[in-house]
């Protein structure tokens, strides 16, 4: 039998004389029930679960950076399972508790513990529910004992990617990210070659400059005495060279590093689509959107600033202080004193920058929400007469922003002059050194001008080196956020052998459906319901009862956390997606267009429709009359930027889009919600002529809009409260005649008001 | 001429629904649990959540019954005392459980994610903490110009009571993720 329990654990739970060898589970949790923080072990045999409570003393080994814990108990509460009740776990705000509930409803508390412990609770639960129901103790509970990076020892932020990012390998991630320049190997190579072959002939630019010039051309009894037509010719040719290089790299380099951002951007994008739903309710569309974009751009100009630069100042520096040495040894150890000096103060310096920038950075992401926001909400603005309040808003954001701006100026204006007084000390070391020796015959004069020139050009790569460092963690973060997204493994994904059914006939199972959206709040609980082929069941219940949620499992953009969801008797995870997806057709409240033209939004989901049978589905949905009243048809843009379309006209495009798809299964969301009775009395007839010889689920607050379902489920916290036809149901005076005799009785008041 | 009539304030059209402290009494479960009985009826799990969690803890406390129906408002806590006080006060603890945080050992940025090395209080007593915050913006949060809440990758919040207190080197570590 597989257990799972920590080595850490093991002698703990020795020490008071609990058979370990029985153990089959353990967690670890971090407060007591008083709510008191402490070190809590739960483990559970096949007979008991045991909470054993106390303080664990961590040692840091050295070397081998291990952690060694010391475990002070100082409680023990033994619970039997059989005595147990149903386990549920419940989250506060910031704590979670873990209850034991009776038949009776009496409940027991047997944990308390802070949220971050809420997934290991819950693996909890299902392993002593595995043990009760005597199945495999650890099916469907995922064992993990990496929590903690094996290198630091600091707990992974998030349990389920193995990623420390105190010890990402930032070599690995840039050498991934190199693998991208992979299809272009001849052209990075020419374009190292050409900027290394530039950096030869700028570096030898003062030696010929200054040093032939002064020492060979101009000095009698120098090798070219004389021929200063030669020297001049031979000083345009080398920066004539340099120039010619210098273009020809700019050439290449754009030619080479948009096609591999566009790889880039393409590959995360693809991976975005392939994504299931929840990753995106999960994630703010503003980061998503600044991942494919402002990060692919971070990497981009890393590429092409930052890398060729890298390369070009660390090879200067290295060549000019090479030049240096053989010129003069004694000299170039002297005029390299302020290196370290300089490249300090320029780290410091950028360090303080770096927190100008967030703050700046903050402040500018606040300016824009506020402007996004006071757009948005210019009518609300408008009608409580609050503009005067806004623009105070704005302007004491505005204000803060300015403040850093002007402290970052006064310091960049202050320091860095001072900065490069420093490097003219240098300079001024060399040339008074170098003057002494060049009186003392040591060196020429030709020599200590080229090493004041030479210092010159040492000052771009000792900034650079600087704030380089800076610039790959910025790149290499954005990488990783990249990485991450092309990494991540869809929730919701196509089987491994897909089944293909010969016809897909549209028979519905709902079996024991659990499902939540978040840990410990589950929406769905042992939902079962059937609904034949062909037939139409009407879906109601309140606001939250989880209605929208079953329309989503049957389309399997989530997936059932238990039990199953069958169509034509094939588990939906079975099925393949792209079958399933293309017989499910749901017209839900959340409405999206596309940007594009209204036909082309209408035959999205089948893109070879012709403009036939566009306009035959929009006059089913009845948009085609509102369609025809827009200047340009069917061919108005709409979308972002486009024409406004109001709530109901959307909501009819939407019907128009599923019913070109032709599904064998029709979920309608509340989808004649947003409508005046008329035309919601029209779609409806519609759709009554659309739903023979489809299986027709139908969700509905206006429960009139469901009299004619074959059948009609009630649902309530997650269950199926009541089934039955309408005749059934209000005979029954249960739930349904409860909901029915409201809306009459509302109904009766409008009419008697009219 | 017309009679005039009175336009009704909200205070006459809706009722608060202020708990009644003279006549409720909570009391903690055999299964451990806060229940409370309230003008002849047992509620055997009631839970407390606190309507201004930041400007005013202690005040607007709503009661609600098991299935989530408010039963009512406690206008300020300190009308309790004794062993009721003891109770709601646990029973809040439970649900803001939120450390407080006395010293900051260190702070290190990393690819998006900030870790820290924390000392904080918990029942008046100093333990070490280590967290990783990530999306600093969002999650490191001034509460008012003293106030300050950090929300750590698991959900976990801690609390600096007050910025002006806190020890200068750990102010000074802290001090870019302020704003």
């Amino acid at each position: 039998m597989k257990t799972h329990i920590p080595s850490y654990m093991l002698d703990a739970f020795g020490a008071q004389g609990i058979d370990t060898g029985k153990l089959i589970y353990a967690i670890h949790t971090d407060l007591t029930s008083s709510g008191a923080g402490a070190d809590v072990y739960t483990a559970v045999d096949d007979r008991a679960m045991y909470v054993l409570c106390g303080v664990e003393k961590v040692t840091r080994m050295d070397g081998a950076r291990r952690i060694v814990a010391l475990y002070e108990a100082m409680s023990l509460e033994t619970y039997p399972l059989s005595e147990l009740g149903e386990l549920k776990s419940e989250r506060l705000l910031s704590t979670g508790r873990l209850c034991g509930v009776q038949e009776d409803g009496d409940a027991k508390l047997l944990l308390v513990f802070s949220v971050g412990c809420l997934t290991f609770v819950e693996r909890l639960i299902k392993a002593v529910n595995n043990i009760k129901e005597g199945r495999d103790p650890l099916f469907e509970v995922p064992v993990d004992d990496r929590l903690f990076c094996p290198k630091c020892g600091a707990r992974y932020p998030e349990p389920d990617r193995k990623i420390c990012p105190k010890c990402l390998d930032q070599i690995g991630i840039t050498r991934r990210l190199m693998r991208f320049f992979g299809d272009y190997k001849a052209r990075v190579a020419l374009i190292i070659a050409v900027m290394l072959l530039g950096t030869v002939f700028s570096v030898l630019s003062p030696y010929i400059g200054t040093r032939l010039l002064l020492d060979e051309v101009l000095t009698e009894g120098g090798g070219y005495y004389g021929l200063v037509g030669a020297i001049v010719l031979v000083i345009l040719a080398v920066r004539a060279i340099g120039v010619a290089l210098q273009i020809l790299y700019g050439y290449v380099l754009a030619k080479t590093v948009p096609w591999i951002v566009y790889d880039l951007k393409l590959k995360i994008f693809e991976a975005m689509q392939r994504l299931s739903v929840s990753f995106y309710t999960s994630k703010r569309t503003g980061a998503l959107m600044n991942r494919v974009n402002n990060d692919a751009n971070s990497i981009y100009w890393f590429f092409v600033d930052g890398m060729p630069y890298l390369v070009v100042n660390l090879f200067t520096f290295t060549g000019v202080i090479l030049l240096m040495c053989i010129l003069n040894f004694r000299l170039a150890i002297a005029s390299l004193i302020i290196v370290p000096a300089t490249i300090g103060l320029f780290r410091i310096l950028w360090g303080v920058f770096r927190r100008f920038h967030h703050k700046d950075w903050v402040y500018r992401s606040q300016l824009n929400s506020m402007v996004s926001d006071s757009i948005s909400g210019q009518r609300v603005i408008k009608a409580y007469a609050r503009e005067d309040e806004e623009s105070g808003r704005f302007s004491g954001v505005s204000g803060k922003q300015a403040g850093i701006d002007i402290r970052a100026n006064n310091v960049g204006f202050t320091a860095f002059p001072l900065i490069y007084l420093l490097m003219f000390a240098g300079q001024v070391i060399v040339t008074v050194m170098g003057s002494m020796m060049v009186l003392r015959g040591e060196i020429t004069l030709g020599t200590m001008l080229t090493f004041v020139a030479y210092l010159t050009m040492l000052y771009g790569p000792l900034e650079f080196m600087s704030w380089v460092s800076n610039w790959w963690a910025r790149c290499v973060d954005a990488a990783q956020r990249v990485f991450e997204i092309i990494d991540a493994k869809p929730d919701v994904d196509e089987p491994e052998s897909p089944v293909i059914l010969s016809e897909l006939k549209g028979d519905i199972e709902v079996r024991d459906a659990w499902f939540e959206y978040d840990p410990a709040t589950p929406v769905l609980r042992g939902l079962s319901l059937t609904v034949e082929a062909g037939k139409m069941l009407g879906v109601a219940g309140k606001t939250g009862a989880g209605k929208s949620t079953l329309a989503n499992l049957i389309a399997r953009l989530y997936d059932v956390t238990g039990g199953a969801v069958e169509i034509d008797g094939v588990n939906v995870k079975k099925l393949s997606l792209a079958q399933l997806r293309g017989s499910v057709g749901i017209v839900s409240q959340d409405i999206y267009l596309f940007i594009g033209t209204i036909a082309d939004n209408i035959r999205y989901a089948k893109p070879d429709s012709g403009i036939e049978d566009v306009i035959r589905a929009a006059k089913a949905a009845s948009a085609h009359d509102f369609i025809m009243n827009l200047p340009d048809g069917y061919e108005t843009r709409v979308g972002a930027g486009g024409q406004d379309l109001s709530g109901g006209e959307k909501q009819r495009l939407s019907i128009a889009r599923t019913i070109i798809q032709n599904p064998k299964i029709l979920i309608l969301d509340e989808a004649t919600a947003a409508m005046d009775t008329e035309t919601e009395a029209a779609i409806q007839a519609s759709l009554a002529k659309l739903q023979s010889g489809r299986t027709t689920i139908s969700i509905a607050h206006r429960l009139s809009t469901l009299r004619d379902a074959d059948s009609l489920a009630v649902i309530g916290e997650g269950k199926v409260v009541e089934i039955g036809t309408h005749a059934e149901l209000m005979a029954k005076k249960g739930e349904y005649h409860k909901l029915y005799s409201i809306q009459m009785e509302g109904l009766k008041v409008i009419n008697m008001d009219a | 001429m017309p009679a005039q009539t009175q336009t009704a304030t909200l205070a006459d059209a809706i009722d608060i629904g202020f708990l009644d402290l003279a006549k409720s009494e909570f009391f903690i479960t055999p299964g451990g649990f806060t229940g409370l009985r309230y003008k002849g009826a047992e509620h055997k799990r009631v839970s407390l959540r606190r309507a201004l969690p930041i400007g005013s803890p202690g005040s607007y406390i709503s009661v609600a019954d098991h299935e989530n129906k408010e039963i009512g408002i406690i206008k300020s806590i300190d009308a309790l005392t004794g062993k009721q006080l003891e109770i709601v006060t646990a029973e809040l603890g439970h649900r803001y459980y939120c450390p407080e945080i006395s010293e900051i050992k260190s702070v290190k940025d990393k690819l998006g994610y900030v870790y820290m090395e924390l000392t904080v209080i918990v029942d008046g007593k100093k333990h070490a903490k280590n967290c990783a915050v990530k999306d600093v913006n969002r999650n490191i949060r001034m509460l008012d110009s003293d106030r300050l809440i950090i929300f750590d990758v698991d959900g976990n919040r801690y609390l600096i009571h007050s910025l002006e207190a806190l020890d200068k080197k750990s102010l000074k570590r802290l001090e870019p993720y302020l704003f």
